[in-house]
């Protein structure tokens, strides 16, 4: 196994085995008491380190703890404000309702607090609920560094032993159930140099480990922490491994593990019938979290029990009180940021595949979609256009003409994306290999010289995104003076960013290299590729002169990451299983805030069968990010390769995607304002309605479809839960109505996905099949129209000049429909939006009225004109 | 809720822009205002060959009768008709066409979707009449180029198809050839057969008596070499007993034996009374007759002389290579894996190798000799290696020769057998070149065996990194151009083109296998040319190759005459 399981991970093992009550004392005739934050110190009276602690109130129903050394002996990392909180959150008063040497409680509007000295504890209730205790099982762990950095062999540390002496016996996870005996001596604990097969970390600076339980009484069911191939409801872990969060290069992952994969968002959501809450654990490192869920019985109530530990920096917790989901997304959304609306082409089909090969090839598959009148926007090309490897340049046999094609794909509409990846080619003809290494670019291993290691091009370097000034360098890389034979159409692919290094460990850097103010890799590893990412996105924005938006796919990411452009899920497999995964993995990375997200389309690695690629176009036909793409080793598949009943399929279900892009580019647009997922779990739209909370083979596309993906071979009909006692629903291919809070046997064919509208929504499409998004800003609107069992049904409509930031200068249009007491009316719902669409709605499907229009009054202007119906 | 049982559709036509919901009346105005443009006397879109179905008067039938509109409703924008034939020009329709005149050039037909979608798909440019981009009308010059490229094939055309011609007739005479050449054949057949026949039964004839007096000198040998070995054993043992016996009593006894360490039995370098009584069946002593008959087979093995023993042919080399298996040298060579592990066994095992040293070849084996007494075996196997391949007994041991009557015999039976050799050959050569012919004649060389010029040739082509090589019926391959082993690519299949073309496409298949992946195979589609050769290479899959041949054997035209439509043309 190339990839640690947590017994090969020193901290994890000291970590997870804690079996002591809590060792910390509040000190609490110490509190310092501003406005908006409480301070006190904590002693622990095993090692007698102190510890200081901050609780802090926030807007909106938040707040945030954090526990960091007293008196370090050095700094411990903590992510810069703005990279992945996008500014300092806003604090909002405190109120102390009491205090004595035992306990202080204090209140911050709707959520109390309450702090025990001893042993330290903090109750959270909201609303006079208790839905969050922190430290309630006393796993606290907090390493303090030593102030000496020891690269020898493993030392035992005496100031430690009264610690870990007693912990090693019993094994124990989370909940007071105990697994198995795991007899861990001293050189298992791993506190300074560890190994992991070849690869040694020397850990100089030794054990930084930090640790805490977080409990949710009153819930069974928790949310979150992507990227895993898992389902959409997290599992118990006990006697089992942890979910992991450190971004790897996993190659054909399985699915159904708790195996961290290319990108981290450490949030998660627990959910009840009643209410809504979120943590957000802001640390960079390695991080694994135990998870054990109690039922509700005779001898206890319900309650979700979570530990979390990571190897370095502090503990940081952002705890969002809800209640409801939709204000834990805006809560996370405040904190981290939201999607901002992409360019519509983006929204669009993505044709891909490792690789296009010349440039003929290129204009074969461009000219294929034309033939076979299957629309797409963009072509991408994989690292085998490049002069060995070294990106931002171009294989001169193969794409001598590479502006000239960029330019034939425009004159269609289209767009082209390139891959550029984070390592650089040791070459010194390479103008951005020689620059980067007189600048000191690069991160360095452990001895302070630049790392060396192999990756697509050899041997290779890494630049340290994480440098302000070496992104604002390679931002200037992406300028159209600097790419060369780029044009505006050409945007940017950024792979291998977690970044991926042969022959490291576990595919990675080294813990102990050393990045930009001398911070080790162990400190920040889960944003490498966000900053990556951060600085392409910036590039794209700087080339355009701030005018243009920027599209950039990044395989990696962190919390914070939706900022800077969609992610994808990586090297995924042809096969059923991983169609399935999609569902819950999008689900999760949507409700996690990187709502932009897709699979690859017919699975990157192996071939799938005609059957499979049809039924997978149907799904991420509705899931945010469209790509079909796929590895050097398939075969080829564009959609014409299919045999021909396939090919019409495919056909209709891109087609469909794109007759559906004003519903989509809608819901981004309230993406980007409110936070939120673009996809849904059933729960997060039926919060109430407990059959809902493990459903993760559908999901929401917004708050007005329900979409059932075919995800199994060879079926004639699939089983649907239609939720919801209020709700009526109706099959958008047939109008066909059903009555909610019930489950179906839909029969489908192979040209047929169970999808629904429900009773109640307006939904705006655009019926007219164009070759591109870019050949549809004339075309008219068709409003379709599901009353609900009051007659009545409303919706929205979105509108920009669909590529350019002038959006945000108040040029678009926002309209709202309602369908009332007969009427449908529409008046625009944001005044401060200016921009004139170029089109207009031509038609109206009125589905599941009873009553018969007779004829058409349309208002305009305070004047009322008749139309015939 | 009654009123939900049933569910309703209603499709609410706005014959005009809800304008005052998104974008404003002026928009509305302007595109209407710009739908003047389209021709004179029949709607946009429209072939001058449909417009008598679109004649202006109060209605408008749908052209597959589906629905009556008001003639208003023609282009308004609206799609009515099920076949989308109200909106030619329009993009209303999902099923439409339109029509572009393209004076100058070819007529077509797009799909509606393309119409008002800011991109010239017309040469004339009349799919994008809203003006909101300009079209340069390009028919000319695109006719022009048209016309151009269309004589440059058709002289491309005529020049290959007379060469086409030539490879015709070359294949029809080979194959005439060939056929005329089966009829000799079929006939020379049967004679060669019959004469092999002959032959044979005279051959079978002169080897009977030969065999019979070849049979009996050879026993007379037989007779005479085992009387000259008892003879000989008889010498040896004589010898050792006058050795054994010190004393010259005319008696063996144990402890003379028990002088002789090599009849030490359990290795402890002392021959123990045990040992000897053992040797000497239980005896203390024993005479010539007992040593002869009853201890001589117990010791003869192991009884070393102190003195070398006169010219004893050592045991093995005369039986060993009689009684080894053959080695068959490719399994050896295939099986390098199994017989190291026979070697292993070999070490595990007392017994010695049953292969000859030469055979093994290998100095391991050469140790595991050795354990014995070093420089006798040493000695022992240099002979052997001296006098490989000549007769392994000395020259008392050569049979004599035939005489003179079995030497007659011998001889007529060599005639007879080369005669047959002779005749048989001659009558497999026959049947080869038979089967030869017929193979080719069943192979399918195209209409008029137009492609025979191509059989026995190949064709290189070289690209960046490596030169392929096509030899049609035979095989496609590849070699790096630095040099180093060629790749089979996929062996001759079958014509692989489409039905109404079968001879498009050649298709070369089972190359070798691709690591993880599939067979290598090539897909050649052959193109009009007036030279043999492979103008493109690629592999859109991996593994699968496509080549681009031209050659003039294709050079016929298989298109209709152009398309005629001439009349759209004003």
């Amino acid at each position: 196994m190339p990839f640690k399981s947590w017994r090969d991970s020193g901290f994890c093992r000291r970590q997870r085995y804690i079996d002591l009550p809590s060792l910390y004392t509040a000190t609490l005739d110490s509190t310092t008491t501003e406005d908006d934050t409480l301070g006190f110190a904590l002693h622990n009276t095993g090692n007698d380190h102190h510890l200081q602690v901050e609780l802090t109130g926030l807007q909106h129903n938040c707040a945030r703890l954090k526990i960091n050394e007293r008196q370090p002996v050095k700094p411990r990392y903590e992510i810069p404000v703005g990279d992945v909180l996008v500014q300092h959150p806003q604090k909002n008063k405190l109120n102390t309702l009491n205090r004595d040497e035992s306990s202080v409680t204090i209140t911050m509007n709707d959520v109390q607090a309450v702090i025990h000295a001893h042993p330290f504890q903090i109750e959270f209730t909201y609303q006079d609920t208790n839905v969050i205790n922190m430290n309630a099982r006393g796993l606290l762990n907090f390493e303090c560094l030593q102030g000496k950095t020891h690269s020898g062999k493993v030392k035992h540390k005496t100031t430690h032993s009264s610690m870990y002496e007693p912990l090693r016996k019993k094994p124990r996870t989370t909940g007071n159930q105990q697994s198995q005996d795991v007899d861990t001596d001293d050189t298992e604990l791993g506190e300074f140099a560890e190994s992991f097969g070849s690869f040694t970390d020397t850990n100089p600076n030794g054990p930084s480990s930090v640790g805490v339980d977080v409990d949710f009484p009153g819930f069974t069911h928790v949310y979150g922490i992507p990227e895993h191939a898992e389902s959409l409801c997290l599992k118990s872990t006990r006697n089992k491994e942890p979910y992991r969060l450190f971004n790897l290069d996993v190659y054909g992952y399985e699915t159904h593990s708790p195996q961290s994969l290319y990108g981290s968002v450490p949030l998660m959501i627990a959910h009840s019938e009643e209410q809504t809450v979120g943590m957000f654990w802001h640390n960079a490192s390695d991080t694994w979290i135990d998870i054990d869920i109690q039922e509700s019985d005779k001898k206890q109530k319900a309650q979700t029990n979570t530990h979390w530990f990571s190897e370095s920096g502090v503990i940081d917790i952002f705890l969002l009180f809800g209640p409801t989901p939709e204000d834990v997304f805006s809560q996370y959304g405040l904190l981290t940021g939201t999607t901002p609306l992409p360019p519509l082409f983006a929204l669009g089909y993505h044709q891909s595949r490792w690789n296009y090969k010349d440039e003929d090839d290129v204009r074969k598959v461009d000219s294929g979609f034309d033939t076979h009148g299957i629309p797409y926007d963009v072509l991408w090309l994989d690292i085998e256009h490049t002069d060995k490897k070294k990106y931002f340049t171009w294989d001169k046999i193969n794409f001598p003409n590479a502006r000239k094609m960029i330019e034939d794909l425009s004159a269609k509409g289209r767009k082209m994306v390139t891959i550029v990846d984070p390592h650089i080619k040791q070459d010194e003809d390479y103008t951005i290999y020689k620059e980067a290494s007189q600048r000191n670019y690069f991160v360095k291993n452990k001895d302070s010289i630049p790392y060396e290691g192999k990756c697509w091009p050899g041997l290779s370097h890494w630049l340290d995104f994480t440098n302000p000034e070496v992104r604002q360098y390679w931002s200037s890389k992406c300028g159209i003076d600097q790419y060369k034979e780029s044009t505006e159409d050409l945007y940017i692919w950024n792979d291998m960013n977690e970044p991926s290094v042969f022959e490291g460990p576990e595919t990675t850097l080294y813990k102990d290299c050393i990045h930009h103010k001398g911070w080790e890799h162990r400190d920040l590893h889960n944003t490498y590729g966000m900053y990556q990412h951060m600085a392409t996105n910036q590039g794209l924005l700087a080339r355009s002169g701030g005018k243009k938006r920027p599209f950039v796919l990044s395989r990696s990411f962190f919390a914070g990451s939706q900022r800077w452009g969609a992610v994808w899920t990586g090297d995924n497999v042809a096969t059923w299983e991983h169609l399935q995964i999609t569902v819950p993995m999008l689900l999760t990375l949507n409700i996690t805030g990187m709502t932009f997200s897709g699979a690859d389309i017919g699975g990157f690695a192996k071939n799938p069968t005609p059957e499979l690629l049809t039924r997978w176009y149907q799904t991420a036909a509705f899931q945010p990010f469209f790509r079909g793409h796929s590895s050097h080793k398939t075969e080829r598949r564009e959609p014409w390769l299919q045999p021909e009943e396939n090919i019409k399929i495919t056909r209709d279900a891109i087609c469909m995607r794109y007759s559906w892009l004003p519903y989509w580019y809608t819901l981004f647009y309230h993406g980007e304002v409110k936070g939120g997922p673009l996809i849904k779990p059933l729960w997060v739209a039926f919060p109430r309605d407990k059959v809902t909370f493990d459903a993760d083979d559908c999901f929401m596309l917004g708050s007005a479809v329900l979409v059932h993906p075919v995800m199994e071979e060879g079926v004639s009909e699939i089983s649907v839960l239609l939720p919801g006692k209020e709700e009526v629903w109706y099959d958008v291919d047939d109008h066909k109505l059903y009555v909610g809070a019930e489950t179906y046997a839909i029969p489908v064919t192979l040209s047929k996905i169970p999808i629904f509208q429900r009773g109640g929504y307006i939904i705006p499409r655009r019926d007219r099949a164009r070759s591109s998004t870019a050949h549809s800003w004339a075309d008219p609107y068709t409003l379709i129209v599901c009353v609900n069992k009051q007659i009545f049904a409303k919706g929205d409509l979105y509108v920009d000049d669909f590529q350019t930031l002038n959006y945000k200068n108040g040029e678009y249009c926002h309209r709202e429909f309602i369908f009332e007491n007969a009427t449908l009316t529409n008046r625009n719902c944001d005044t401060s939006g200016v921009y004139e669409p170029k089109a207009g709605v031509k038609e109206v499907i009125i589905v599941g009225s009873s009553l018969k229009p007779t004829s058409a009054i349309i208002h305009w202007q305070n004047q009322a004109q008749v139309e015939e119906t | 809720m009654a009123a939900m049982k049933r569910h309703v559709l209603y499709i609410v036509r706005l014959k005009r822009y809800l304008s005052s919901y998104l974008g404003t009346i002026l928009i509305l105005v302007s595109l209407i205002g710009s739908s003047v443009r389209a021709e004179v006397g029949r709607p946009r879109g429209v072939a001058i060959s449909k417009s008598s179905f679109y004649k202006p008067g109060d209605t408008f039938t749908c052209l597959d009768n589906s629905a009556v509109l008001p003639y208003s409703q023609v282009n308004d924008d609206y799609c009515d008709c099920k076949d989308g034939t109200d909106e030619p020009g329009t993009s209303a329709c999902p099923n439409g066409f339109f029509h572009c005149t393209n004076a100058g050039h070819k007529p077509m037909y797009i799909p509606s979707s393309r119409v008002g979608d800011s991109i010239c798909d017309c040469c004339d440019g009349t799919d994008e009449y809203s003006g909101e981009v300009i079209c340069d009308n390009t028919c000319k010059e695109l006719g022009r180029a048209a016309k151009e490229e269309r004589e440059r094939k058709k002289q491309l055309l005529g020049e290959g198809y007379e060469i086409r011609k030539q490879y015709c007739e070359q294949g029809k005479t080979a194959k005439e050839e060939k056929r005329s050449r089966l009829e000799q054949l079929q006939y020379d057949k049967v004679q060669s057969e019959t004469i092999r026949n002959d032959m044979e039964a005279l051959k079978n004839q002169a080897e009977i008596p030969e065999k019979e007096a070849k049979d009996k000198h050879q026993q007379a040998w037989e007779a005479e070499k085992a009387s000259r070995q008892a003879n000989r054993e008889i010498d040896q043992i004589t010898s050792a007993f006058k050795e054994l016996d010190k004393n010259g009593d005319q008696f063996m006894s144990k402890e003379e034996l028990q002088l002789h360490p090599e009849m030490d039995i359990d290795n402890n370098t002392v021959v123990s009374d045990t040992e000897a009584k053992e040797h000497l069946e239980d005896n203390d002593q024993v005479d010539f007759d007992t040593f002869k008959d009853k201890v001589w087979p117990n010791i003869k093995d192991i009884y070393r002389s102190p003195e070398p023993v006169a010219e004893e042919p050592p045991e093995g080399s005369t039986v060993e290579p009689e009684e080894s298996p053959p080695v068959d040298p490719e399994m050896e060579a295939d099986n390098d894996r199994d017989l190291e592990e026979e070697d292993d066994d070999d070490e595990a095992s007392p017994t010695p190798p049953t292969l000859p040293a030469d055979v093994m070849g290998n100095d391991e084996d050469e140790d595991e000799y050795s354990d014995g007494d070093e420089d006798d075996m040493e000695d022992d196997r240099k002979d052997e290696r001296g006098e490989e391949g000549s007769p392994p007994a000395q020259e008392e041991e050569k049979m004599p020769d035939y005489d003179e009557e079995t030497k007659k015999l011998i001889e007529d039976a060599a005639l007879s057998r080369a005669n047959f050799d002779e005749a048989d050959k001659r009558f497999r050569d026959t049947e080869k070149e038979l089967n030869d012919i017929n193979s080719f004649l069943n192979m399918d060389l195209g209409p008029d065996e137009v492609f025979y010029p191509l059989k026995d040739q190949c064709y290189e082509f070289t690209d960046r990194e490596y030169i392929y090589k096509l030899c049609p019926f035979d095989q496609a391959s590849q070699r790096p151009k630095s040099g180093g082993t060629e790749t089979n690519l996929g062996r001759w299949g079958h014509w692989a083109g489409p039905e109404n073309n079968k001879y498009e496409n050649m298709k070369f298949e089972k190359g070798l296998n691709c690591w993880n992946g599939p067979d290598r195979s090539v897909l050649v589609t052959l193109h009009c040319g007036t030279n043999n050769e492979i103008v493109s290479v690629a592999e859109p899959n991996r593994c699968e190759y496509t080549f681009n041949f031209n050659t003039p054997a294709v050079c016929i035209d298989t298109t209709p005459e152009e398309p005629h439509d001439e009349h759209d043309e004003l």
